[in-house]
């Protein structure tokens, strides 16, 4: 009985094994002559732009079916360590990414055409995340200028001017009141917009955040209260600024609004000042889309010298090492970077395009920035520049709603000190 | 094989009996889970058991770090602060889990009208996916209930509970019990129905109220579900990972973030060797518990 029932029970194994080889193998041919390349892009704004651009490319040739993958920055970390990751990559440039650089996962790009084409004044940009030896690991697509987006209509109406110092924008931010209206809209349910927005021009408007950095960084294990630099000795004071602003000047119910929240109701006028990057402007116009809208940089000291406004390599194109298909990536690559593709990119993100060619001219509600960009006036948000393992976008969000910043920067010293200790 | 089996058959030893009772049929409905589970759950465990005593961020290259991991990680505040708030809020939701399962039992195993109908209602939220419950509840705590506090005049009501770091955890606990609460029921069901009817009918003879009969006779019966309900609950709610991620995130600030939390976070943000020596300090904590747990309800014959 138990021979019959094994043999029986072999054949079946057998069986089923050949059956599930079958389908293992049958997933690798693919049912066209097509290459397909897996090209990351989570900029949710955009999608739509990206999605249209990518049919374009996939009609345009018969080589290469690219698949737009839009599943997140943080899926993207994920197939990294399983060793699966995307074949071509526009992300957010930031500490994230400067992981994969410094430990040399995206291959070099310096033979491309594109890498030519981009401007070589932004490399200190691009570098202060580290780079590989002998690599271009990533070329900058989109940089992004941000600083406080107004209200034209309502500053004109109460006979408000842009400040231009710290003194100013409290008066602004009074007579606002004063006439009844919220002169900050808040929305601090979502913690990423405490950290780039309240945080970053605070502390970026006051602060040599680079400088700061190095220095930190050079200190390692031991900052503290007695290293040249720390959080708590550099960071209270333009944190103070920022409670000022966060305490007196907001809507009532900031802790509970998010990003969509906001977005809707700066559009319908329910605040003067909207502390955003441009990204937020092609939301806004959707509820409103004839709102005059502007930026100014946020004064936070009393010498008007000192203004200056937040860039980020908003995006930044990367193929990764492991990618299978890399020629066929860097030949979507060179699309993605001709001219027109690529200005018209950033003018409906309204972004500043990197490449030397590239025609300068700026839409209106960007206009107030192009000022400091062209002359340099520009810092990097502290927010990026702290490693994502250090939980910085809860911490500032916990400072706006009311923790302990001495206690608060005390934590962030040690985190530091302690990541600088393990890694 | 076949002679050495006949002869300590003969000698009738309990091993012998039970070695050559053994069908290889039994072995062969191991194989497949015993693939499964090393393949998916040890090897991959063991993998990061390793690298937690390395400096690897998860990708290129890496060295030994020996002990490094461990040392920083018991002088980390964020990490104990995951720790206290995961274990508080696991003690809290078992309790409220079980004593609203329980009651509703109760309820719907006595005589009441449309008695199934009630029963499926109360089931539906199990069927939910967690992250979409709570991105429902993220909703109704961000907007509904400020709204109706502003309408109703009630002041505490009108900011979000979720924005407050020392109440956020409350809110948690809510959404995660009215997904956990049908699990729970649905085994008290089970077994207040197992209980025999005639040990009520000899309590309501002898005079007992029905209050009487619930402490007296059913709470006992079912004891060992309780256990069941209790042991499962704990296990599910120390692994709490999506009803947070959908309410809160961690914050506000850092106040709710969970252990699991903590540990998907060195995945994504580059401290993999980091957060798999948490995980394996986890993994030791949970074994500990485990076995507590087991030592504690050895003998009850339910289990």
């Amino acid at each position: 009985m138990s021979l019959k029932l094994t043999r029986t029970l072999r054949t079946a194994a057998l069986g089923l094994c050949l059956a599930l080889l079958a389908g293992l193998l049958s997933g690798c041919t693919g049912d066209s002559g097509k290459e397909t390349i897996r090209f990351t892009f989570s900029k949710r704004e955009a999608i739509g732009f990206m999605t249209k651009l990518v049919a374009d490319y996939n009609a345009s040739q018969d080589n290469t079916e690219v698949i737009l993958d839009t599943s997140g920055v943080d899926v993207v970390s994920a197939s990294f360590v399983r060793g699966n990751p995307p074949d071509i990559a526009l992300a957010n440039y930031n500490m994230e990414t400067a992981r994969f650089v410094q430990r040399g996962a995206l291959s070099d790009l310096s033979g491309t055409q594109a890498a030519t084409r981009v401007r070589k004044d932004l490399q200190p940009l691009m570098d202060q995340y580290g780079s590989y030896p002998g690599r271009t690991s990533a070329l900058p697509y989109s940089v992004m200028a941000s600083s406080v987006i107004y209200n034209k209509e309502i500053f004109a109406a109460h006979g408000i001017e842009v400040p231009r110092t710290w003194s100013e924008l409290l008066a602004a931010c009074d007579a606002l009141k004063a006439a009844g209206v919220t002169p900050f809209y808040a929305t601090w349910k979502d913690d990423w917009t405490v950290a780039q927005g309240w945080f970053d021009y605070s502390v970026g408007g006051q602060l040599d955040t680079l400088d700061f950095f190095e220095k930190l960084a050079d200190a390692g294990t031991d900052v503290g209260p007695d290293s040249p630099a720390s959080f708590q000795k550099d960071f209270e004071q333009p944190v103070e600024k920022m409670l000022k602003l966060a305490g007196s000047y907001v809507n009532k119910d900031a802790a509970s609004r998010g990003y969509g929240d906001g977005n809707l109701a700066f559009s319908q006028g329910k605040a003067a000042m909207y502390l955003q990057g441009p990204w937020a402007f092609s939301e806004i116009a959707k509820t409103a889309p004839d709102l005059q809208l502007g930026t100014f940089p946020l004064p936070m000291t009393e010498n008007p010298e000192d203004l200056r406004v937040r860039v980020n390599v908003d995006l930044a194109a990367w193929i990764p090492e492991e990618s299978k298909h890399k020629e066929a990536a860097r030949d979507f690559l060179e699309y993605l970077y001709q001219p027109e593709i690529i200005e018209a990119y950033n003018k409906s993100q309204l972004g500043f395009t990197p490449t030397i060619d590239a025609d300068a001219a700026p839409d209106p509600r960007i206009e107030g920035m192009v000022e400091y960009y062209d002359k340099g006036s520009v810092y990097q948000g502290p927010s990026v520049l702290v490693p994502r393992t250090i939980p910085i976008m809860n911490y500032t969000q916990a400072l706006v709603l009311g923790a302990d910043p001495a206690a608060m920067f005390r934590t962030l010293d040690a985190d530091w000190a302690r990541l600088a200790f393990r890694q | 094989m076949s002679t050495t089996t006949a002869t300590r058959r003969g000698q009738g030893r309990p091993e012998s009996r039970s070695r050559r009772r053994v069908e290889p049929i039994f072995y062969f409905f191991l194989l497949p889970s015993l693939v499964l589970f090393t393949l998916a759950i040890t090897v991959p465990g063991l993998v990061g058991i390793f690298f937690s005593f390395t400096d690897s961020i998860g990708i290129g290259d890496w060295e030994f770090a020996g002990l490094t991991n461990y040392i920083a990680i018991f002088s980390d505040p964020a990490i104990l602060q995951s720790y206290l708030f995961t274990f508080g809020f696991s003690i809290v939701t078992v309790l409220v889990v079980n004593v609203i399962a329980f009651l509703l039992a109760v309820g719907l195993t006595s005589q009441i009208r449309m008695k199934t109908a009630l029963r499926t209602i109360f089931v539906i939220p199990m069927v939910v996916s967690g992250i979409i419950i709570a991105y429902v509840f993220n909703f109704l705590f961000s907007n509904s209930l400020p709204s109706a506090g502003a309408a109703a005049g009630i002041s505490w009501l009108e900011t979000s509970l979720l924005a407050n770091p020392d109440l956020a955890w409350i809110a948690i606990v809510v959404v995660t019990a009215w997904q956990a609460v049908p699990g729970a029921l649905l085994i008290y069901i089970a077994g207040l129905v197992s209980i025999p009817g005639d040990v009520y009918e000899a309590a309501e003879i002898d005079g007992a109220s029905k209050f009487q009969q619930l402490l007296k006779i059913t709470a006992p019966l079912v004891a060992g579900y309780v256990v069941i309900n209790i042991i499962l609950g704990f296990k599910g709610f120390l692994n709490a990972y999506d009803i947070i991620v959908g309410l809160t995130n961690g914050g506000p600030g850092t106040s709710t973030r969970s252990i699991a939390m903590t540990v998907i976070a060195g995945f994504n943000g580059g401290d993999y060797a980091y957060q798999m020596a948490n995980a394996t300090i986890f993994f030791v904590v949970a074994v500990l518990i485990s076995l507590l747990q087991l030592s504690l309800t050895r003998g009850r014959n339910t289990l």
